[in-house]
């Protein structure tokens, strides 16, 4: 049922039988149990499960920022679950963006200096990225914003400093930890399409993780993640609408799937997996 | 990352805590200081010692005699200075000129004054190893014996009637030798009439020069009190003087005859540098001379202030050991607070080695801004000392010199000593920033 260009495009991420796990005294704590998974390219892919369900630790690997105990993780035809630490920075610099929860822009620097601080990690002139942040900032709607400070301006608008910044190194993946988990649903809503409109518009590759699954319903792809197995991929398509959110934020009770616009139809399809399937 | 915006991030989060930047910095500076002023006493001691050698006598001078305890023994020629023996000092490795030092007791009379001195010829070398005041050196193609003389001479005269002089009244005789002529008599060959003695007048072409003191007196060197002369001109003056006669001074063998050759009191010889000084010398005493220096007196002195000069630095260096666990501290605080923002540079992808060169960069900059105003601060406590204990320290009266000197190479070294200490007590906490974890960015409080 899937489209068929979209089966076409090449597979950025593709996860093979990944374990973590951890040792709490005695006892083993498995943060991961076999997964499998494809992530394509110019995919708005959303990772879902409760907390403590392992998401954070699967992004945290696809991020090249931990591990894994077992199985192997190829981006971009890397594989990156071989590469020491100095090779994930490099890594990371070169062809990863993150989006962070708590935003995490550094406070001595204004919004322009945010965005242009991973493009002089690559060693890049002043002038240059200064153009370039300005470009994003753009990009993202903060025109008018370009030299606050972070705690001049509203969380919404850090995070979209915090999307500029990742954006801004042209990354072959975008990795979002739960990207609004500190925003009111209105802002949230805002900063949610900022998010799928630009990766469409980019043919970006992102992937989100949150633990609401109401967020994951905007994204293309839904992966559900309990007890460190993923039990469900939903195929998924839905605008991020300011309308609605708007409605949403009025109208609290309403169902947000009710007052989402049915233009777009939504194509739900749900691969239940067997726990020991892939094990 | 490029070097400047290493540079630009470390500085600013230097800024962003300015109190406690500005605390670990005093820490530096008056580490810096105390060694800087440690060691500037150091240097201060040791120089003035050198300054009071020098002032005894040229330091790359050695003097020469010979050596009466082993002469006699078989052949007394053996041990004269004659031409033979300056020619092979002048062999000697490192040494720049040779000088023989022929002198003669002379009685002088200026007006109502007498006094007598000695008249020292000296080779060409020698005598230009003589700083002048006034006028010139003697010219060896007069005819006529010119002298240089030095400013003291004059204390060495008395009132022809009373017999009181200087160092009877302390006043200075009304003696000008410069200025105005004098009569010179030779000592007597016991050859002429008695009573008959010749009396010369020489033409003085120079004074030697000499600092004064407050009151204008002139200061004592090692050519105030003499006469000088060129050498040769002093033989031929001699043999003018005494004919066929034995010269007053000069040695006369088992006959009573003089030789035929010139015997020298002693000798002068000059070496190229001051710290090639004790190898002549001992090739000197070798070939069977008695030989002296300052260098000999001054090496045991230098020897002593070394120490004096690492005992005052070790007490510098213990402040500044202090200041540099300061620094270490302050930059652990640091990591500790940041612990998030390093770990979202790495995230970032910011290279591990950059994240150490941001620290230890903010490390090396605390050192540097210390270090250099601990120098600013130690040259001021430096001339407060030379100005209120200077002097009085070392009881040498108005003449001694600063006693706390900082030399540029001090300072360079203060200041870069300072950046390396500050970069050491940051290293450790670098590499543990380096190391902390990524996923601390991730963590939400």
């Amino acid at each position: 049922m899937r489209v068929e260009a979209e089966k076409k495009r090449e597979v950025v991420i593709r996860v093979r039988d990944l374990y973590k796990v951890y040792r709490m005294g005695d006892t083993k704590v498995y943060a991961l149990n076999g997964v499998d998974l494809d992530i394509r390219r110019g995919e708005f892919c959303a990772i879902t499960g409760p907390s403590g369900s392992g998401k954070s630790t699967l992004l945290n690997m696809l991020a090249g920022l931990e591990h894994p105990s077992k199985g192997e993780i190829v981006i971009a035809g890397k594989h990156i679950e071989k590469l020491n630490e100095k090779q994930l920075v490099t890594f990371r610099r070169e062809r990863v963006g993150f989006i962070f929860q708590s935003y995490n822009l550094i406070a001595t620097m204004d919004a322009v200096e945010n965005v242009a601080l991973p493009l002089s990690f690559r060693g890049m002139g002043k002038a240059k990225r200064a153009k370039r942040a300005k470009e994003y900032l753009k990009l993202v709607g903060l025109e008018r914003f370009m030299t606050h400070m972070p705690n001049q301006m509203s969380g919404g608008q850090q995070q979209r400093v915090g999307i500029a910044r990742a954006l801004a190194v042209d990354p072959q993946i975008i990795f979002a930890d739960e990207p609004t988990g500190n925003l009111d649903s209105k802002t949230t809503m805002e900063v949610l399409k900022l998010m799928q409109t630009i990766v469409r518009e980019r043919n970006q590759t992102l992937v989100m993780v949150t633990h609401d699954n109401n967020l994951a319903t905007y994204a293309d792809r839904i992966i559900k993640i309990i007890d460190g197995k993923i039990v469900s991929i939903e195929e998924n398509h839905k605008e991020a609408d300011l309308e609605a959110a708007r409605e949403e934020g009025a109208q609290k009770n309403k169902d947000c799937k009710e007052a989402a616009r049915e233009e777009t139809p939504q194509k739900k399809m749900t691969e239940e997996k067997e726990s020991g399937e892939n094990l | 990352m490029k070097f400047s915006d290493l540079l630009r991030m470390s500085i600013n989060n230097l800024r962003r805590r300015k109190l406690r930047t500005g605390l670990t910095v005093l820490g530096v500076v008056i580490g810096t200081a105390s060694i800087v002023v440690m060691v500037s006493l150091g240097i201060g001691l040791k120089e003035i010692t050198v300054e009071q050698y020098e002032s005894s006598g040229s330091l790359t001078k050695i003097q020469v005699y010979r050596n009466y305890g082993m002469g006699g023994s078989e052949n007394e020629e053996d041990g004269f200075i004659t031409d033979k023996t300056i020619e092979s000092f002048k062999a000697i490795p490192h040494v720049k000129a040779v000088s023989p030092v022929l002198s003669t007791y002379v009685q002088m009379r200026q007006g109502a004054y007498e006094g007598s001195s000695r008249i020292e010829g000296l080779s060409r070398e020698a005598l230009e190893e003589i700083e002048l005041g006034e006028g010139r050196l003697p010219d060896p193609s007069s005819g006529t014996m010119e002298l240089v003389v030095g400013p003291m001479v004059a204390q060495n005269f008395w009132e022809a009637k009373t017999g009181r002089g200087f160092w009877e009244t302390g006043e200075q005789p009304a003696v000008d030798l410069y200025g105005k002529p004098f009569f010179t008599m030779f000592q007597s060959s016991g050859a002429e009439e008695s009573g008959k003695q010749k009396k010369y007048v020489f033409p003085v072409s120079g004074l030697v020069k000499s600092d004064t003191d407050e009151n204008g007196n002139p200061m004592y060197n090692e050519y105030s009190y003499g006469i000088y002369t060129d050498v040769e001109i002093l033989k031929t003056q001699l043999k003018r003087i005494y004919k066929k006669n034995p010269i007053p001074g000069q040695p006369v063998n088992k006959k009573g005859k003089p030789y035929n050759y010139y015997v020298y009191d002693n000798a002068y010889v000059y070496v190229d540098d001051m710290n090639n000084v004790m190898e002549v010398q001992a090739a000197v005493t070798d070939m069977g001379y008695e030989a002296h220096s300052s260098m000999q007196w001054l090496e045991q002195a230098q020897e002593q202030m070394d120490m004096i000069q690492a005992v005052l630095g070790g007490i510098g260096a213990v402040s500044l050991f202090v200041a540099a666990i300061g620094i270490a501290n302050t930059m652990m605080m640091s990591i500790y607070e940041r612990t998030r923002e390093i770990g979202v540079l790495k995230v970032l992808g910011c290279a591990l080695g950059d994240i150490r060169s941001m620290f230890l960069i903010e490390a090396g900059f605390i050192g540097l801004m210390g270090g250099a105003a601990g120098l600013l601060l130690s040259y001021g406590v430096s001339s407060l000392i030379n100005k209120f204990l200077g002097s009085g320290l070392m009881g040498m009266g108005g003449g001694g010199g600063d006693i706390s000197r900082i030399p540029m190479w001090l300072s360079a070294a203060a200041v870069g000593f300072a950046i390396v200490i500050g970069m050491l007590a940051g290293l450790f906490p670098a590499l543990r920033a380096m190391k902390l974890s990524p996923l601390a960015a991730i963590r939400n409080e």
